[in-house]
């Protein structure tokens, strides 16, 4: 074990807090980016969906493991951008603009769908999200004129300043650049008063009160960052997809968002990564174990709804804390090597909360 | 000169009178304990000041303003902090994030600079550390700093929630039964804390606690309540020998 000697408060407020992780953390970039010279254009485009995961995971992860609330509709937010999107270049909006007004609108609708939270925790806020996310697929269905309804609409190419991204290798680089910024402005986020704030309110709703923080501004803006980052991914996935139809944008992708956070490892930005690798890179290995797999199981119907439920059971019971969480055991284990106490993560239960003010 | 006022506080939940017609002034740089049996009204009174119930009939002035209609979190941008009985952390932070969040009142940047952690931000953290370290120092809280707080055993969490509460700089501190939970010898240096804390910050502090000890060491008054009513406001001496008192604690 080692610690860190801390001689300034600049350490505590960086991003890296000692030069072992800024090596492992440049290492892995340096990786990232030169995965493109080794895969195929296939597995670059998989990895695209992850990165874009990876920001709708980043917004939520805001949202349910910073800000404790809880939303079964990020697939309607998803939705919105990618429809403003689309509907923005199809107008004949430059890439940026588009994006940015695409972001900015849902992050408005966010903010307002975030006021009604002010009273809802806990499952009815899951359902008044279901309810919001039902709302805006029927919109999409039935707009015909904007949205194109069940026919869809096709997105056009992408491009900055005249240089395309329509090839999987600069594609990635897109959604890897986005994500990256991504990352930092939600770590800033997290830095800051506001975060904590939002941090606050997750963990005592009536002491953030009554430390000054604002519960129905902060909620709603809360929503409103979040929706604003699923924005900017739905944005990068339309493009993905190139043909937008609400069939993309369902209750079942809501589900699998929600999924993502959780098998990542609710209140860290890292489970995030982990849980988009996981949700992105699911389907492939099922298409994989299908393959090989003896016909009377590979062929069933519903395998993949089947497994992505099986696994968010079996996180629920043996590891709550997602696969960040598992890691930190892992690494703790190792750190600590003969001394490591079984105990250490036992979950203890508390009984000192016997008059909460509701 | 009155920092606190309260007139003709009441409040029922149902049909349960919890205050009835209290009325109490505090003055400045005074330690007023409120005092009672379980059930007299002590916390309620703190939540009707704190803003987290609605008074039913009264009015609460704060410095010569009516604070009756407030928002909750405006209450603290006036000066007021508060404590809670059985702790209201934020569990799942360390201390140091905990006495953070104290000081969002007085945090002047806007979420986009936030997001871009502009220098204006990172000046206002390194603000915010040098005032939340006085606090540590104060409270002897150094060796916690980067504990979690689940981790820590209720003592120190009471502490922490007072370390909290000063973190937003108050000229009143309500404090919830500071003492309950707390072995003797704490409570011991709780006493001296809650010395310091008034006379060296200057903070008036109003303490609803059942320590006849801790009470009659700090406090200048004393209200005496049972049954949601005003029994005696007085020395601490004084209420320890009030019939009254002694008949609500003891029976006749």
């Amino acid at each position: 074990m080692y610690f860190i000697k801390k001689t300034s408060y600049q350490q505590d407020i960086d991003h890296f807090k000692h030069n072992g992780q800024r090596f492992w953390y440049g290492l892995l970039l340096l990786t990232i980016l030169l995965t493109p010279t080794t895969l195929s254009d296939f597995y670059l485009g998989e990895l695209s969906f992850v990165f874009i995961y990876a920001i709708v995971g980043i917004g939520l992860m805001l949202l349910v493991g910073y800000t404790g609330l809880v939303s079964l509709g990020h697939a309607a937010f998803l939705a919105i951008g990618a429809y403003t999107h689309a509907v923005m270049l199809a107008a004949g909006l430059p890439f940026l603009a588009s994006i940015l007004i695409a972001t900015s609108f849902t992050a408005l609708v966010g903010g307002i769908v975030g006021i009604p939270a002010l009273r809802m925790t806990g499952i009815y806020l899951a359902v008044a999200t279901l309810a919001f996310a039902i709302i805006v697929e029927q919109i999409i269905t039935h707009w015909e004129s904007v949205t194109g309804g069940f026919r869809g609409m096709a997105v056009a190419d992408a491009e900055i300043f005249g240089v395309s991204f329509v090839d999987a290798t600069s594609y990635y680089y897109l959604c890897l650049v986005i994500l990256i910024a991504c990352i930092l402005l939600a770590l800033n986020l997290l830095r800051s008063p506001s975060g904590r704030a939002m941090i606050a309110i997750r963990d005592s709703e009536i002491s953030a009160q009554s430390m000054g923080i604002n519960l129905l501004r902060t909620k709603s803006i809360a929503f409103a960052i979040s929706a604003g980052f699923t924005g900017v991914a739905g944005a990068l996935f339309s493009h993905r997809i190139g043909y937008l139809a609400p069939d993309s944008f369902t209750l079942l992708t809501s589900i699998q968002l929600l999924l993502m956070v959780v098998v990542g490892g609710l209140g860290s930005l890292q489970g995030v990564i982990y849980g988009a690798i996981f949700i992105g890179m699911l389907p492939q290995a099922i298409a994989v174990m299908k393959d090989t797999l003896p016909a009377v199981i590979g062929q069933l119907p519903g395998l993949e709804p089947g497994i992505f439920g099986l696994v968010l059971v079996l996180f629920l019971i043996y590891e709550p804390l997602g696969i960040h969480g598992r890691w930190q055991k892992i690494r703790r284990y190792f750190e600590e090597f003969p001394l490591y106490r079984k105990a250490t993560y036992k979950r203890q239960r508390s009984y000192l909360r016997t008059e909460r003010v509701r | 000169m009155s920092v606190f006022q309260a007139k003709d506080l009441s409040v029922s939940f149902g049909g349960i009178h919890a205050v009835r017609e209290v009325s109490f002034t505090v003055e400045s740089g005074e330690v007023f304990s409120i005092i009672g049996p379980n059930g007299a009204g002590k916390t309620t009174i703190f939540n009707l000041i704190s803003r987290l119930y609605d008074v039913d009939s009264g009015t609460l002035i704060y410095n010569d303003e009516d604070i009756t209609r407030v928002s909750p979190h405006h209450i603290a941008e006036l000066g007021i902090a508060r404590t809670f009985q059985n702790t209201e952390l934020f569990e799942q932070e360390t201390l140091l994030k905990n006495l953070l969040i104290g000081r969002h009142i007085h945090s002047r940047t806007n979420i986009v600079s936030e997001f871009l952690f502009l220098p204006s931000v990172r000046k206002q953290e390194l603000a915010f550390r040098q005032a939340v370290e006085d606090v540590i120092d104060l409270l002897d809280l150094q060796s916690y700093r980067d504990q979690h707080i689940s981790n820590l055993p209720f003592g120190i969490r009471k502490m922490a929630e007072i370390a909290r509460a000063l973190c937003l700089q108050p000229k009143l501190l309500l404090l919830d039964e500071p003492s309950s939970g707390l072995n003797p010898e704490e409570t011991e240096d709780l006493s001296f804390w809650i010395e310091d804390i008034n006379e060296e910050l200057g903070v008036t502090i109003i303490m609803v606690e059942h320590d006849m000890n801790l009470v009659s060491r700090s406090s200048n008054r004393v209200l005496a309540m049972a049954d949601g009513k005003t029994l005696a406001i007085d020395k601490p001496a004084v209420i320890q020998n009030h019939a009254d008192v002694r008949r609500a604690y003891l029976g006749d």
